[in-house]
């Protein structure tokens, strides 16, 4: 049988399918998120069944998840990202006990028990701070794109300490640092131990090793390594990590169809 | 009961209503049809889903009109006092009095929440250098200056001290427009040094009894100003004929507390309890009709109870609410995500204790204002949301927060952790401001989470 899970996330959009008869990804995809998520996420799962030669008639349930997840009007139901995030990274990292996404305006950190279920999780606020966001505004504001913050981060000597908890106002922090002549990989290097230590700070005194990194940031170069840093322990970061949510909803698809007998 | 429990919107409201005027449903002098509080501006009930019983239409109407109450009780050449800050004391001493009618102009915040904004009374508070930074109890700066809301109290009295940073500042800048203050003062609630006689508080607290008898020297004081104000003298006899009455409030509260929290299946939806819950600190400014709306909305609460019937499912998950909410929306949003609330506690939870009648009154009065959890630390107030906990059985706890309420923001993180500590469960912190419209969305995957997370719990 096969089943799809869609995470309709605030800057994208990810398909995951998956063949339940040995709990394979058959297939995947994935596309900028935008106004008419809907439209934009229903092109993109016919696009994935075409590209990979499967009928729609053969997908036996659809999950979606994400931020517009209520939006995907062809999904037979809905669950959140948190527990959708947390079964995706259970599937690929069993032994898995602490959860770090972040995502394009959200973080999350998630505590799961034994059998990979969620026993407790804290999210950001209504601020972008610690989320994707943030990185977007501070590549825009440097004039560099997304993925060379990695090596800029790793290129600093000396990171810049980002005081403020909100991105607006560490805009403005930024433009007095650039002002006053600090390098660029320093602002980097400072943003993202910024966005580390405001997950840590959310996590209290609860993160029990192995500690995982998931969501669109986790591919971001450098991130990992901030986060290790500000938590002491080690970060691995999830196999293909944007698509843990995706991949979580599929399975969950599989699970709760399976068992109601469709 | 006399219809399926189940939550209808103002619209269907509407139609209901006929049916119950149609039956002959009795109706009180204030009551009528939930919408035409929206013709008055309440544009934010059109939002709201509400109960559907008799007895939740007439809470409605309670709260919807004490304005009208104050406004004709001041035609009817009654005095005015508003008890500020202090939740639950100084009105059950004033409403001892024949010709006093006391109000909590507090409760102003609620009006940029009901009004959608429109009343613009948050405008005039940041006018007035009360801005965003200060808890939206501001909003009852722009009543005063408008005077659009309730009638301008004969006499303002406000705690101070162990209470709240932001409502000291508002109250002061009150003030500051021309509006006198009584002023009385609440310690800080701490526990006795060894050398002391120690004083158990209703609540489970304690305290030095020279902090017991400071407060009562603070109630004498405005003891002494009611009675000059009301040209009436208070005798023991009759302040104890007030505390019974506030607690026959108490007690309705306790009893329909313990049957919404307990029952199998959620009995009455969380918004119409924390309305009925709110009565306990003012009683909307007629302790008798107060008496009267619990009453009713007790005896349906108890017939579902018995019926075994109710508004959600019977799995829904089990949550502790800490802290009031700005958008009563909310509290919707978590029964459509499959939750119901098991217990909670908005910050006035000694204005729901019983007063001891064995006592002096004026000492039984002086215990309770120190019981109020905002007068002592954030360590006794998670000590009696863990006992609540335990009680009712909740699965998680949700803690909200209101912006620039600066008891919201300071205690929230330490109730969670010790909460987290006694019992292992979720504990979920989520900030609502006054309009949550752009934000459901966020709000909505919160909530979902957490039910979720609850029912996942339950299969290990």
């Amino acid at each position: 049988m096969i089943y799809a899970g869609i995470d309709a996330g605030s800057r994208a959009i990810k398909i995951i399918l998956i063949d339940t008869e040995n709990m394979r990804v058959i297939a995947k995809g994935l596309t900028d998120q935008g106004v008419e998520q809907d439209r934009l996420a229903s092109g993109l799962f016919k696009r994935v069944l075409k590209q990979n030669g499967i009928n729609k008639k053969d997908v036996a349930a659809i999950v979606a998840t994400g931020y517009g997840r209520s939006a995907v009007s062809f999904a037979d139901t809905t669950i959140t990202e948190i527990t959708c995030h947390a079964v995706g990274v259970h599937h690929l990292v069993p032994e898995a006990m602490t959860v770090i996404d972040i995502g394009g305006q959200d973080s999350k950190l998630l505590q799961l028990d034994n059998h990979g279920r969620v026993r407790d999780f804290a999210m950001n606020d209504r601020c972008a701070a610690g989320t994707g966001r943030f990185l977007e505004v501070v590549a825009e504001r440097l004039g560099v794109e997304l993925g060379a913050l990695g090596q800029m981060a790793a290129d600093s000597c000396n990171p810049a300490s980002i005081s403020s908890m909100c991105v607006v106002f560490a805009e403005t922090e930024i433009t007095g640092l650039l002002a006053s002549g600090t390098a660029s990989e320093d602002i980097v290097a400072g943003v993202q131990a910024s966005i580390a230590s405001r997950i840590i700070s959310m996590a209290g005194r609860n993160v029990t090793p192995p500690v995982i990194f998931t969501g669109g940031v986790a591919m971001v170069s450098g991130m990992a390594d901030a986060m290790q840093t500000a938590l002491g322990q080690n970060v691995t970061v999830c196999h293909d990590p944007q698509m843990t949510g995706a991949l979580g909803a599929a399975i969950l698809a599989s699970k709760q169809f399976n068992a109601a007998g469709t | 009961m006399s219809d399926i429990p189940k939550r209808i919107t103002l619209e269907e409201w509407d139609l209901r209503y006929e049916q119950l005027a149609k039956a002959g449903t009795y109706q009180p002098d204030y009551g009528g049809p939930l919408s035409r509080h929206v013709e008055d501006g309440d544009q934010r009930l059109l939002k709201l889903r509400y109960d559907n019983s008799a007895a939740a239409l007439r809470l409605w109407n309670f709260l919807l009109t004490e304005e009208d109450r104050l406004h004709e009780a001041r035609a009817a050449g009654k005095i005015i006092v508003g008890t500020m800050k202090d939740l639950g004391t100084v009105p059950v001493m004033a409403y001892c009095f024949e010709n006093i009618v006391a109000f909590y102009p507090d409760g102003a915040w609620w009006i940029p929440c009901v009004m959608e904004l429109g009343a613009g009374l948050l405008q005039i508070a940041d006018s007035l250098g009360i801005d965003e930074s200060f808890c939206p109890v501001r909003a009852m700066l722009g009543a005063f200056v408008t005077g659009a809301h309730f009638p301008i109290p004969d006499m303002l009295i406000c705690s101070v001290g162990a209470t709240c940073d932001d409502f000291s500042a508002i109250a002061q800048r009150l003030n500051g427009l021309g509006h006198p203050i009584f002023w009385w003062e609440i310690p800080h609630r701490r526990n006795p040094e060894p050398d002391e006689t120690a004083v158990n508080l209703p609540g489970g607290f304690s305290a030095p009894q020279r902090q017991v008898e400071f407060v009562k020297s603070q109630l004498e004081l405005i003891k002494a100003a009611l009675e000059e104000l009301a040209s009436e003298k208070l005798d023991e006899q009759k302040l104890s004929a007030g505390i019974k009455k506030a607690n026959q409030v108490r007690r309705y509260l306790a009893e329909l507390r313990q049957l919404a929290f307990t029952a199998k299946i959620c009995p009455v939806p969380a918004l119409e309890m924390l309305i009925a819950e709110m009565l306990a600190i003012h009683f909307c400014s007629d302790r008798q009709e107060t008496i009267n709306v619990l009453k009713e909305l007790l005896d349906e609460v108890t017939s579902r109870v018995r019926a075994g019937k109710g508004i959600l499912d019977t799995d829904a998950a089990r949550i502790f609410w800490v802290n009031p909410v700005a958008d009563l929306q909310v509290m919707n949003l978590l029964e459509d995500c499959g939750g119901r609330i098991c217990g909670t506690e908005y910050l006035f939870t000694h204005a729901l204790d019983t007063i001891p009648e064995d006592l002096p009154p004026l000492e039984a009065l002086a215990q309770m204002a120190l019981a109020d959890p905002m007068a002592g630390s954030s360590i006794d107030r998670a000590g009696r949301i863990c006992a609540d906990i335990r009680r009712f059985g909740a699965e998680a706890v949700l803690i909200s927060r209101i912006p620039g309420a600066s008891h919201c923001a300071l205690e929230g993180q330490v109730i969670g952790e010790i909460v987290r500590e006694k019992f292992d469960i979720p504990i979920l912190e989520i900030e609502v401001p006054p309009v949550t419209d752009s934000m459901r969305p966020t709000v909505l995957t919160r909530l979902q989470a957490l039910v979720e997370t609850v029912k996942a719990r339950r299969q290990t």
